[in-house]
């Protein structure tokens, strides 16, 4: 644990408690810790926009300058295409800064709350 | 790692992040009176901040009033509601088997359904895992002996101008009242009323009833909005590609 709080130090995290409480309403993201959120800069490998969540594959580079491979999921696409999304909103190749939940586990994966994409605009990730 | 991740009910949590920003906007303002006899369109749940805590898994803070069969059946459940569990911690039936959810734990999704009127029945469309609830309206009564659904069999009518009464029978018994794990029975009778308050705003009362699971109906009042621009997409409960596997250490 201690190391992969070191991890998350590595790609700037910065914890937001008061932020992702009111979301435990109703869901199941046992998977995600909810009380932190990471931020972490990479480059789109692919891009699946699939129910029921849209999935956000990029490769980033680690504290250390190692390279790793990380996951992002977003909502449903559904929900997505009323927020002005597509299959083309990302593409491989593409810039972007996630933030989101990490995994409890350490996986490199994030329940994203957050994305700038290629063009340096924060998507919008909900329907209005 | 996979296995911990729900796949039906993430968006929910997505969704709920989504009417954040809106819990704390004032009361929408008034809109045009409500029309005549027409619910047609895309609603999406919009309920005030006072019930948010419990409307995305339950009915009512309180406990409903349950038969001695209805608790024993109950204390059997393992709530799909809160953000700590995992589909090993969990017997929701939706959320580990993908059935359908059944009437009223439908409206346990963060997804708009949408009223399509014909001159004999309404269509009720649900954008959660296409679910289909067709209600007659051509005056037949509710049917006394009908087979066994998942999503029951109904009939509406109007009370008034602007409020669409469904009665609706003849569930099987496999699914929940909601996320909560509430039973019911086969004999549930669930009474909508749907009330369009004006032309963007309804309020939609349950009644359950279910002498073999409820002491005495359980009433609840929900709230929707009307979403003019919305399309209603595909949300399917399945979703056997999350591979995380090459994500863990």
């Amino acid at each position: 644990m201690t190391r992969m709080k070191k991890r998350w130090l590595g790609v700037g995290s910065l914890v937001i408690t008061a932020l992702a409480m009111p979301l435990l309403a109703h869901h199941g993201a046992a998977a995600f810790d909810v009380t932190k959120m990471v931020t972490v800069k990479g480059t789109v490998t692919d891009f699946q926009y699939v129910n029921p969540h849209v999935q956000v594959y990029f490769d980033a580079k680690n504290d250390k300058g190692e390279p790793e491979a990380w996951q992002g999921e977003l909502t449903a696409p559904n929900k997505l295409s009323r927020a002005g999304w597509s299959k083309r909103t990302l593409k491989p190749g593409d810039m972007i800064t996630v933030t989101g939940n990490p995994a409890q586990n350490g996986a490199h994966t994030l329940w994203i709350r957050k994305l700038i994409g290629p063009d340096g605009e924060s998507l919008q990730l909900f329907e209005d | 790692m996979a296995r911990s991740f729900i796949p039906c009910v993430l968006p929910a949590a997505l969704a709920f992040a989504g009417v954040l920003g809106a819990q704390t906007a004032p009361p929408a303002a008034p809109s045009k009176p409500a029309p005549k006899h027409d619910l047609t369109g895309v609603w999406m749940a919009r309920n005030p901040p006072a019930i948010r805590a419990f409307a995305g898994a339950t009915f009512t803070k309180e406990e409903p009033e349950m038969t001695p069969w209805a608790l024993a059946k109950y204390k059997e459940a393992k709530s799909s509601n809160g953000g700590q569990y995992t589909l090993d911690t969990t017997n929701d039936p939706v959320v580990t088997k993908c059935d359908p959810p059944g009437v009223p734990r439908v409206y346990f999704h963060p997804y708009p359904f949408e009223f399509v009127s014909t001159p004999t029945y309404m269509l009720m469309l649900y954008e959660y895992d296409h679910m289909v609830r067709r209600i007659y309206t051509d005056g037949r009564p509710i049917p006394e002996d009908p087979d066994l659904t998942w999503m029951g069999s109904s009939v509406g009518h109007w009370d008034g101008d602007t409020t669409f009464v469904v009665d609706t029978v003849g569930f099987n018994d496999k699914t929940w009242l909601d996320r909560l794990g509430h039973p019911h029975s086969t004999q549930l009778h669930v009474t909508e009323r749907f009330r369009r308050i004006d032309m963007d705003h309804m309020q939609l009362d349950f009644i359950l009833q279910d002498p073999k699971a409820l002491v005495k109906p359980w009433t609840a009042t929900f709230y929707y909005e009307l979403r003019p621009k919305w399309e209603l997409g595909e949300i399917s409960c399945s979703g056997d590609y999350l591979d995380f596997k090459k994500f863990e250490k």
